[in-house]
């Protein structure tokens, strides 16, 4: 099967600071792909360059597939009515529009309203409205969910699971790791204008080698502890507290968070 | 097509809402025809002859200069015009549709004059309507092919309203509408040729249009043509 995109030894420059020094991924169709990197790795550079919105030094990007590219919350005239630009979208990409996506994506109840009187939610859900118009096979959401409330957050995750449930293919560029971790199916971690990571977020867990995390609360406090082998350090962490005459009260067991690996991923990249 | 057309009629529906271009292409250029056409013709009445080509020098320079450059550089100056990349739409259809727009608000602006000044202060009509309106047309994209370059150069809305200025203010004074081009010192007389209000106004008189009245026309057009497409083509690659 023919990946949805393939990046191979893509290179940006702007003047003599490079951003990009080889990015090398590919995203299989169908699934929702994340590219994570902290403020100033390339993310959004990558993104344009891979949309067509950028040009780029060398490397090649193959996409097989329409694109939809759901655009910042500062790419409309400001005296826009959603509708409206709904209405272009469709004339320019020869589409009909999906009445009940609109009316999922709450485009209807913005109506009366300048794109400029808009707030940060309604904004994302009418890009989000724009980048489906043309009925994408490819769809790139930019942040999608920034600050945006909670309920937007969540209405917004709703409507990315059921595209992907259609057959689109998602790639999400995000800061907000809980959002990734719960919604994609793989990331890429950008890191010094490279791929540091690419795979699942357990291959991540596994990579980082920090699997488990107990955290405990006794009589005298809260303590977390990160081990590779749970067994052997749950038995022997109980039987020194049963052996000090320590009580538990509470004992949690997770596999660290995709912040957490994330952040362990720059740090060891960083020295 | 569709899409132009549609485009183009928003486009012409924005300006209206944003008002910019509401106030630069109606309401300034006719409350300085109202207020004007009466002082004019009351103090020089032999102003009738030419009130109408005055007042429409002063409303294109204005809407040209003042009114389009604002509208291309929201668009070129900014992340809209990843809006049209992003559909695959070329990126200078913003430019036709901005310009296009602009073009009919000054020409109803300009129909406007011409209907009520004949009324309102005994102008006289030019007595060639279809070659005036030919040479109004001609003014009309020359002037807004000039305005187009300023939006899309200028990408600071300060420096913007500035340097605007510094086209608008020497057309409307060195171009011959409010006062005798011929009296104004030979330097002064000759910058104001640099100007398409100079030469749009006297395009428009009765028996000016001629090819020694044209010729600036088609040079600043082709010059404004080539410059805006290269803008264009430097703004491709973000």
């Amino acid at each position: 099967m023919r990946s949805a995109i393939q990046v191979c030894e893509l290179k940006k420059s702007y003047g003599s600071h490079v951003v990009l020094k080889g990015l090398d991924f590919q995203v299989e169709p169908g699934e929702i792909f994340a590219l994570l990197g902290v403020n100033g790795a390339g993310k959004t550079t990558a993104f344009e360059c891979i949309e067509g919105l950028r040009t780029y030094d060398s490397g090649m990007i193959t996409v097989n597939g329409k694109m939809g590219i759901q655009l910042q919350s500062s790419s409309l005239p400001s005296h826009m009515k959603p509708m409206e630009a709904v209405k272009l979208f469709a004339k320019w990409n020869k589409a009909k529009i999906d009445d009940v996506m609109i009316e999922n994506l709450g485009i209807k109840e913005m109506e009366k309203k300048q794109y400029i009187q808009l707030s940060t939610g309604q904004k994302r859900r009418l890009h989000l409205a724009l980048a489906l118009v043309g009925n994408p096979d490819i769809i790139f959401l930019d942040e999608p969910t920034a600050g945006v409330d909670v309920e937007g957050r969540l209405s917004l995750h709703e409507q990315i699971r059921k595209l992907q449930s259609k057959g689109k293919t998602i790639v999400l560029a995000s800061h907000d790791m809980a959002e990734v971790e719960t919604l994609c199916d793989r990331i890429a971690i950008l890191n010094g204008g490279k791929i540091a990571f690419c795979g699942t977020v357990s291959e991540l867990t596994e990579k980082v080698g920090k699997k488990y995390r107990i955290h405990i609360k006794t009589q005298q406090g809260t303590n977390t502890f990160e081990t590779d082998n749970i067994e052997d350090a749950l038995l022997s962490l109980l039987g020194e507290l049963k052996h000090r005459g320590i009580g538990v009260l509470d004992i949690k067991v997770d596999k660290g968070t995709l912040e957490q690996h994330f952040i362990e991923m720059a740090r060891r990249e960083g020295s | 097509m569709s899409g132009f057309l549609y485009g183009a009629a928003l486009q012409w529906k924005l300006d209206i809402r944003s008002k910019s271009l509401l106030v630069t292409c109606y309401i300034v250029p006719l409350i300085f025809f109202l207020l004007m056409g009466g002082i004019f013709t009351s103090v020089m009445p032999k102003m009738r002859d030419t009130l109408i080509q005055s007042m429409i020098v002063m409303s294109v320079s204005m809407g040209a200069f003042i009114g389009l450059p604002p509208s291309l550089m929201e668009t070129y100056g900014s992340d809209v015009k990843k809006v049209y990349k992003a559909n695959g739409v070329p990126l200078y259809l913003g430019l036709v549709t901005m310009f296009f727009s602009t073009f009919v608000h000054l020409m109803i602006t300009c129909i406007i004059i011409l209907l009520f000044a004949p009324v309102l202060f005994e102008a006289i009509l030019p007595i060639h309507l279809p070659r005036f309106f030919l040479a109004l047309a001609i003014y009309i994209v020359v002037s807004l092919s000039i305005g187009s370059i300023l939006g899309l150069i200028v990408k600071n809305q300060a420096k913007l309203t500035m340097i605007a200025q510094l086209v608008f203010l020497p057309s409307i004074l060195l171009s011959g509408i409010m006062f005798p081009a011929d009296l104004l010192p030979n330097f002064l007389e000759m910058s104001g040729r640099i100007f398409p209000a100079f030469w749009g106004y006297r395009l428009m008189l009765n028996n000016g249009f001629r090819f020694e009245n044209l010729w600036y026309f088609i040079a600043a057009f082709c010059v404004a043509v080539i410059t805006c497409g290269m803008l264009i083509s430097h703004t491709k690659d973000m």
